[in-house]
């Protein structure tokens, strides 16, 4: 059996998987970029293969993406993040559907990236300049409402109402929550109406980008429920959420690296 | 020294700067073409010396000779030449000038508009100091109105272009503003435009004209002779030289770029994505965009800028010789075929990128919209519906002259190749 590897250097994390030849996903593991993201993924790197027990002499190909892809001396090759995710989303979409539109919610960016049925790119769409629809827009506001980006997915599943929230700017949005709060409003709706303006946000630049059913969410985003049901509710479609959506990418371009190894495409 | 001084000198010390990157990054490749050093040293002329003495003999300029700024592509040159006077195109493509710009029109203004303002307050830029009259002709509404505010500077002549090409009476009411156009122009110079005159201009533009599509034809070939980047530039230098002198160096470098083909001294891999730039111009020293999807592996070799094909595209159809066939010739061939997003309706930009797309045989189109300008991005739902029936992809980029969105457009870009270069391969 070889072992292909994966690292998604991502502006606030890096991501690293390992895929073995038949495309199983072996281990993934997540730290903070840091100011020297070069070291960073090297030791872990080192670290994942050591928890799988491999040495990293039996990982032929190593592939990277994200930000920092450039910068990894470890790396054999690099791929930029779209092409990452929409290979990384044939093997992490739940059985048997079949992606069109992966929407991957990142620390800084998002991007909507329509696929073929190969997992190619066929057109794709990320967020302009602003921090407003992206993790960033999530994390600048759980500080002003005192919770845990964690755990705003389960408050805002519990909204009656949810509340409008200017969905242009993180900075306006912020100082708009704050005036929510002054004014006696429910948190649950304020954070269901921050995951509505973000959805709101990305679905507009889906549709441009030409939308197509089934939609895979990727991204640290993805682990908030409450945005699942956001995009559900905004895209007015079930939104399938990745098996380890944060390692989409990392995952990705290691299947790329098997697949441009010998290993079995798919 | 006063604030508004040590200002002006930090604006031209960002100039010079940008533009030698600009123009360092192109000296550097060993695949540039000899022929391109005469439009480099046009640009240096410009942006780089400065110099006024340097500029008036480039451009052969006699004592009393009149220098008359142009805008837009709807200004005929055919007049200014037989009027005795030389034309320059003064479409700014500067970011610090834009900046300037910035506090003296409306933030939501195009950089075009920007930085021609910028340059022209300042009045330091030796190109824009000494044209004698500028002409801005009424094309959409940022171009209309800093009209008006370049006239606080300098003289100022408007130009009404129709907006709808196809009517019988803005066709007439065109040929009358040409008309007036060329009073002004005789009025100015003292000179009367004879027909001999604009006779031998009519084909002095024409000789300019078939330089430049004897270089469109040479990309169209599958062997890339010659980077996007630089054939861009080498157009864009036209704005700044004589005709004449222009298409000489024009000759010499498609003779050059023929030889190389004929030798197969090609530039780039042949499997590199053939990119089309459509939409708003990339202007000296903006080399942002066209370095950018050079940089990531594809080649331009085509684009539809007003900087570019579509300036010197169209000559003037003159079947007889007399004043006044010559003048309807010269009017016809600055409405009719242009397909500036000024007009509506516009069908024929439409037609015109289908055509492109078939002859430069494109792999993808990036579609540049200058921050402000509505109308290119107006047109962009057209063009993305048509090319959608031609299975082209598309990408649309919104920018203006800021370097600060670099990295954002880098991935952007080089997916965008990526993903062109993937569905080359499986065809």
């Amino acid at each position: 059996m070889e072992y292909y590897g994966g690292i998604d250097a991502g502006s606030t994390y890096i991501k690293v998987a390992i895929v073995d030849s038949n495309g199983g996903i072996q281990g993934c593991k997540v730290v903070s970029t840091g100011i020297d993201c070069r070291s960073t993924a090297k030791k872990v790197f080192g670290e994942l293969c050591d928890e799988i027990g491999l040495s990293q002499s039996n990982v032929p190909a190593v592939i990277s993406t994200g930000y920092g892809r450039k910068l990894i001396d470890i790396a054999n090759e690099n791929v930029t993040e779209i092409k990452a995710h929409a290979a990384g989303s044939l093997r992490t979409a739940p059985d048997g559907k079949r992606i069109g539109t992966i929407i991957d919610i990142g620390g800084q960016d998002s991007k909507v990236i329509i696929i073929d049925k190969d997992g190619e790119t066929r057109n794709f769409a990320m967020n302009d300049k602003c921090a407003a629809g992206t993790g960033r827009f999530l994390e600048v506001l759980s500080r002003v409402l005192e919770v845990t980006v964690n755990d705003l997915g389960a408050l805002s599943l519990q909204a009656k109402a949810p509340c409008r929230i200017n969905s242009l700017c993180a900075v306006f949005a912020e100082s708009e929550v704050i005036s929510l709060l002054a004014r006696g409003e429910d948190r649950a709706n304020i954070i269901a109406g921050i995951h509505r303006s973000l959805a709101k946000r990305i679905s507009g630049m889906a549709k441009r980008a030409g939308l197509e059913s089934d939609v895979l969410l990727t991204g640290g985003g993805a682990l908030n429920p409450g945005l699942v049901t956001a995009f559900e509710d905004e895209l007015m479609m079930d939104i399938y959420v990745a098996e380890n959506p944060q390692f989409n990418g990392a995952i990705g371009a290691a299947l790329l690296g098997r697949n441009s190894n010998g290993g079995a495409a798919g | 020294m006063d604030q508004l001084e040590k200002r002006k000198a930090r604006f031209v010390r960002g100039l010079v700067c940008s533009a030698e990157t600009v123009l360092a990054e192109l000296t550097e490749s060993p695949d540039l073409p000899e022929g391109m050093g005469y439009f480099i040293n046009i640009m240096k002329d410009v942006f780089v010396h400065q110099d006024k003495s340097l500029i008036s003999t480039r451009l052969q300029r006699t004592d009393n000779q009149k220098l008359i700024g142009t805008y837009c592509i709807m200004v005929p040159e055919e007049l200014i030449y037989a009027a005795g006077a030389i034309p320059v195109r003064l479409c700014g493509g500067s970011y610090e000038a834009s900046s300037i710009g910035d506090e003296l029109v409306p933030r939501d203004t195009c950089p075009v508009v920007k930085a021609s303002v910028g340059f022209t307050s300042l009045g330091l830029i030796s190109i824009y100091q000494i044209c004698d009259a500028v002409i801005v002709p009424t094309t959409c509404d940022a171009k209309r109105k800093m009209g008006e505010e370049l006239s606080k500077f300098t003289e100022v002549w408007m130009l009404e272009v129709p907006h709808i090409k196809d009517s019988e009476g803005a066709r007439r009411q065109w040929l009358e503003h040409i008309k007036a156009l060329k009073k002004d122009l005789e009025k100015l110079t003292g000179k009367k435009i004879r027909r001999k005159a604009l006779q031998s201009s009519i084909r002095m533009i024409a000789g300019a004209q078939y330089e430049a599509r004897r270089l469109y034809e040479i990309r169209k070939s599958a062997a890339t002779v010659i980077m996007g980047r630089e054939a861009m530039l080498a157009l864009n230098a036209y704005s700044y030289d004589t005709a004449l002198e222009w298409t000489k160096a024009m000759a010499g470098l498609n003779d050059e770029l023929e030889s190389r083909r004929d030798n197969g001294r090609v530039v780039a891999d042949s499997n590199a994505p053939r990119v089309l730039i459509a939409g708003c111009p990339p202007i000296f020293p903006n080399w942002k965009i066209p370095s950018l999807i050079e940089e990531m592996g594809a080649v331009i070799v085509a684009d539809e800028s007003c900087m570019g094909s579509r300036y010197l595209y169209d000559p003037a159809g003159i079947t007889e010789k007399s004043m006044r066939n010559m003048m309807a010739g010269i009017a016809a061939r600055y409405l009719m075929p242009c397909v500036c997003p000024s007009f509506a309706p516009n069908e024929d930009r439409l037609y015109r990128l289908l055509q492109m797309v078939d002859e430069f045989k494109i792999s993808g189109i990036i579609y540049h919209v200058l921050k402000g300008c509505v109308i290119y991005d107006f047109e962009l739902i057209r063009v993305e519906k048509i090319m959608k029936e031609k299975n082209i992809p598309v990408l649309r980029i919104e920018t203006d002259y800021s370097p600060e969105d670099i990295e954002q457009l880098r991935t952007r870009i080089e997916a965008f190749v990526e993903m062109l270069g993937t569905k080359m391969k499986k065809g």
